[in-house]
């Protein structure tokens, strides 16, 4: 499977002389992208090079419009729980798939169950950060920005892009798949990345004359979002060409179905986005942070069915995608982990579903992680002052298990601080903060 | 999920917009970068000229606002759905002041009746329903209403998928369109009571005893005063001053087989709105922003209008959609302070909005990304074309699809609608409304002129002229830098 699909030959030396021409350090701020070339173009597939350790990837789905940690991971034990959801908590009680004689899974989490079963499950419990807010917005810039104190702009994968090197020094290649923006995660404007809502489609109609044309015109343009424009234009371009390879060369080797009836609201075709996570991994374009979204999960009212739902269409998704990644021999390379702005109020609310909340339990999952519950459930009981769940794990201290233990990236430099180790991987790259 | 634009409070109470490109960061590190080259202004309206570009200074855009009609042209790209050549003629005669009066001062005209929308339970297309609105955008004669009526749809979101009935999506609408220039008070209980909302954020199944949030925090948080400015028991209390509205009754019932499936499904005879239950409601006092006693839903929105920062966030988010991604603080506080004074008044902000220096100023030239909504009409109005199914089957791949926004927070702006993924969809949809124009098009002796005020990047201006045709000529013109930015 070892590629050379975009690979540019460039040296790290050659890179950073590079980049003092173009004057678009770590100073450099906003049209520095301007001197960023295209995505994968830079990139290169540095697993099958002798004395490349690092190839990691990284996968994070976004359960977006805060994910309901108690229907996630649900407590089996606690009669606190049948007090706070009258209507919600008897189902998923007595289905929950059990992990151990305290918490189970949700009952349509069987594909990750199975992989639980195979110690490729860690599950995180209780993470959350200082001072919750409950608005989506927030608390979602907060997660992205990897900053609390909302003073950051830029996203910590991002910051990753835009500041790590792979072994051969090349900057890392981000790519958000099914979407049409680029996620708040990944934004840095120099950071090299794509963004591909469907493959089917991604391309100019008209072909090579339009696209002829199209570059010629995005070049040089002026104005605060001329190099933007520019950068877009010519990532496109490179991307066209990369899944032109890709496509022809890949396989699927799972069944990804987007058939499931789509609840409320959850505008993203997940397997869709995933089976192209896939394709861009195991064909070796040197993609290396991907970015993948599910909506739905604001579940004020009948929360349910709805849930119940959301869970079972990530779990084929999911399950399908790491079948995929196996089959192809790319399951030791990639990190799958979930995240969502907060949980849900662990009390009911007269809709038959519940409010914004605050801690509940992020899964990792994939051959890199050690199997197993970390953190701490919050408790059902203790809550705080809004009737929330009170966090035992930053969040950070898992984006720092990420980058420095999956990615080898210097986790203090992109987070800014270090926090306490949430030892989920089985064998981190490199020492962590 | 994407990530609406956010403000965030600082010391100074002032809104700061939190992302975006600053124009001075920008093009002081594009110099840096060398990437600058000079954007030129085009003297005249024959093609010829451009042979000869003239260079700009540095890496902007040359502003032309120092002229009455390009910023008469300014003001009608930013304030409507581009304009039919009589409607640009009418408006250049006037000139910039009374086309700002006009545009303000005239009735918004009512899209024609949707006969599809009586279908029982609201059961039908939404794609009926997108390509109504596009249609009334394409051809309206009061393009202004339609552009204060997709900024409202922005703001007081409302999706067709959770609202879960069209009828009430296109009584929204027509809501929507009818208050967009009144006064904030109105319009705030009409958006608490309509239909579309009180599904979409939940207030219609909030009870006093046990209230959901969801509408009272989106009140406060994203319609009017923004984070920062309430405590999160503001949220508690006011969930309770707010609940007891349901949905309207309907007038009766129809039996609909669909899917081999029979429903009981509701029918309206007439627009109707939100009905208070006071079973449902909350008895007792709440303290609520300050201030302990019983309070009904109008005591909310007279609270939230006591808020200083109710004017301040309105005026924030009208100048990021008409002035600039990055409005300057003293230049929001100005409008803040007028609309306030005018009691909320909508026709006073926007008056304040186009006739400001800022509106104006050479600094605020193609600093606003047209949303692909705006984009899509503008180039269909340039060709005049009408075709509206298009437009609807290609909004998503740019990120945009109304009645359909990605979440509460509506849709984000500017930098946001860049991308590699929309761009491309930008250009195919250049392509797909050139091939669906069957007759001879437009002529394009005067498109760069009209369409781009004749300010081009020397890449544009080059291309234009090896264009072989006209058809290649519109494509270069709309599928321009120039053409996506406004």
């Amino acid at each position: 499977m070892t590629r050379e699909i975009g690979i540019n030959q460039l040296k790290r030396r050659d890179f950073l002389k590079a980049g003092l021409v173009f004057g678009a350090g770590a100073a450099g701020l906003a049209a520095g992208y301007a001197a960023v070339p295209d995505a994968f173009a830079r990139a290169v597939y540095a697993a099958k090079r002798e004395g490349v350790t690092n190839d990691n990837i990284l996968v994070m789905i976004q359960l977006a419009g805060g994910n309901d940690g108690l229907r996630t991971v649900v407590p089996l034990a606690d009669p606190a729980l049948h007090d706070l959801r009258p209507k919600l908590s008897g189902p998923m009680v007595s289905q929950a798939l059990p992990l151990n004689d305290r918490f189970g899974l949700n009952h349509n989490l069987g594909a990750i169950k199975g992989l639980w079963d195979k110690g490729r499950v860690a599950i995180v419990q209780g993470v959350g950060y200082p001072n919750p807010t409950f608005s989506h917005f927030e608390s979602i810039r907060i997660w992205e920005t990897g900053d609390p104190t909302r003073r950051q702009v830029d996203g910590w994968l991002g910051r990753t892009l835009a500041n790590a090197y792979d072994s051969n020094g090349h900057p890392l290649t981000g790519c958000a798949c099914g979407a049409t923006d680029v996620p708040g995660a990944l934004r840095d404007l120099q950071a090299t990345m794509t963004v591909i809502q469907n493959q089917k489609t991604f391309g100019f109609t008209g072909g090579s004359e339009v696209e002829a044309a199209v570059g010629a015109l995005y070049k040089g343009t002026p104005g605060i979002y001329g190099a933007l424009f520019d950068t877009a234009i010519a990532t496109a371009t490179e991307t066209m060409a990369t899944l032109r390879t890709s496509a022809a060369s890949y396989q699927p080797m799972a069944d990804y179905s987007d058939k499931v009836q789509l609840v409320y609201s959850s505008k993203n075709q997940l397997a869709a986005a995933l089976q192209l996570a896939s394709e861009l991994i195991v064909t070796g374009t040197g993609v290396k942070l991907l970015h993948v979204t599910l909506g739905g999960f604001d579940t004020h009212y009948t929360e349910l069915n709805r849930h119940d739902d959301l869970m079972g269409y990530l779990d084929s998704a999911v399950g399908a995608f790491y079948q995929d990644l196996a089959a192809h021999g790319m399951a030791d390379k990639v990190l799958i982990a979930t995240w969502s702005e907060f949980g849900r109020r662990p009390k009911e609310n007269a809709s038959g579903g519940t409010d914004h909340g605050a801690a509940a339990p992020l899964l990792l999952i994939g051959d890199p992680v050690k199997g197993g519950l970390y953190g701490e459930e919050p408790s059902l009981t203790a809550l705080d002052g809004s009737g929330n769940l009170k966090y035992a794990v930053d969040f950070r201290s898992v984006y720092q298990e990420i980058l420095g233990g999956h990615l080898g990236a210097g986790s203090s430099q992109i987070l800014g601080a270090s926090f306490d180790r949430v030892p989920f991987l089985k064998a981190p790259v490199a020492a962590i903060a | 999920m994407s990530v609406a634009p956010s403000q965030e409070k600082t010391n100074s109470g002032d809104i700061q917009v939190r992302r975006g490109i600053t124009r001075r960061q920008a093009l002081a590190t594009a110099l840096a970068a060398g990437v600058g080259v000079g954007a030129v202004r085009l003297l005249g309206g024959s093609m010829q000229n451009l042979a000869t570009p003239k260079a700009g200074s540095g890496t902007d855009w040359v502003s032309p606002l120092g002229s009455e009609s390009a910023r008469v042209m300014h003001l009608v790209r930013r304030a409507t759905f581009g304009s039919t050549p009589a409607q640009i003629e009418s408006a250049l005669s006037d000139g910039f002041s009374r086309t700002v009066d006009r545009l303000i001062e005239t009735k918004p005209v009512e899209p024609p009746q949707l006969a599809a929308a009586s279908a029982p339970g609201g059961r039908f297309a939404i794609a009926q329903l997108q390509q109504w609105w596009i249609d009334h955008m394409l051809g309206t004669a009061t393009p202004f209403a339609e552009r204060m009526t997709l900024f409202w749809h922005g703001h007081f979101t409302s999706d067709y998928r959770k609202a879960g009935d069209n009828t009430f999506m296109y009584w929204q609408n027509l809501t929507w369109r009818r208050m967009s220039m009144t006064d904030l008070r109105s319009m705030l209980m009409q958006v608490t009571i309509d239909p579309a909302m009180l599904r979409y954020l939940d207030l219609a199944t909030s009870t006093g005893q046990s209230p959901n949030e969801n509408y009272s925090r989106e009140l406060m948080e994203l319609f009017t005063m923004g984070p920062g400015n309430y405590t999160e028991d503001d949220v508690r209390q006011s969930a309770r001053a707010l609940a007891g509205w349901q949905v309207p009754q309907p007038d009766s019932f129809a039996s609909v087989t669909m899917n081999n499936v029979t429903r009981r499904l509701p029918v309206y005879s007439s627009q109707k709105v939100g009905v208070f239950n006071p079973r449902r409601a909350f008895k007792g006092d709440v303290s609520y922003l300050g201030k302990t006693g019983p309070l009904d839903t109008q005591g909310v929105i007279d609270r939230i209008l006591a808020q200083p920062a109710t004017a301040r966030f309105i005026s924030s988010r009208v100048a990021q959609q008409f002035v600039s991604g990055q409005p300057d603080a003293a230049f929001v506080t100005s409008i803040a302070d007028a609309f306030r004074r005018s009691k909320y008044d909508m026709k006073t902000l926007m008056h304040a909005v186009f006739t400001s220096p800022q509106f104006t100023a050479a600094q605020s030239y193609r600093t606003l990304v047209k949303s692909p909504t705006e984009f899509m009409v503008h180039a269909q109005r340039a060709l005049g074309a009408t075709n509206s199914k298009l437009i609807v089957a290609a909004g998503s791949g740019m990120g945009q699809s109304v009645f359909d926004p990605p979440d509460v927070g509506g849709w984000p702006n500017n930098e946001s609608w860049i991308s590699s993924n929309t761009v491309v969809e930008r250009v195919n949809f250049v392509s797909a409304a050139l091939s669906q124009v069957k007759t001879a098009l437009p002529a394009t002796s005067d498109a760069a002129r009209v369409h781009l005020d004749g300010v081009l990047s020397p890449q544009t201006a080059k291309l234009l002229n090896q264009a072989a045709d006209d058809r290649a000529r519109w494509f270069i013109t709309l599928a321009s830098p120039e053409f996506q930015l406004k």
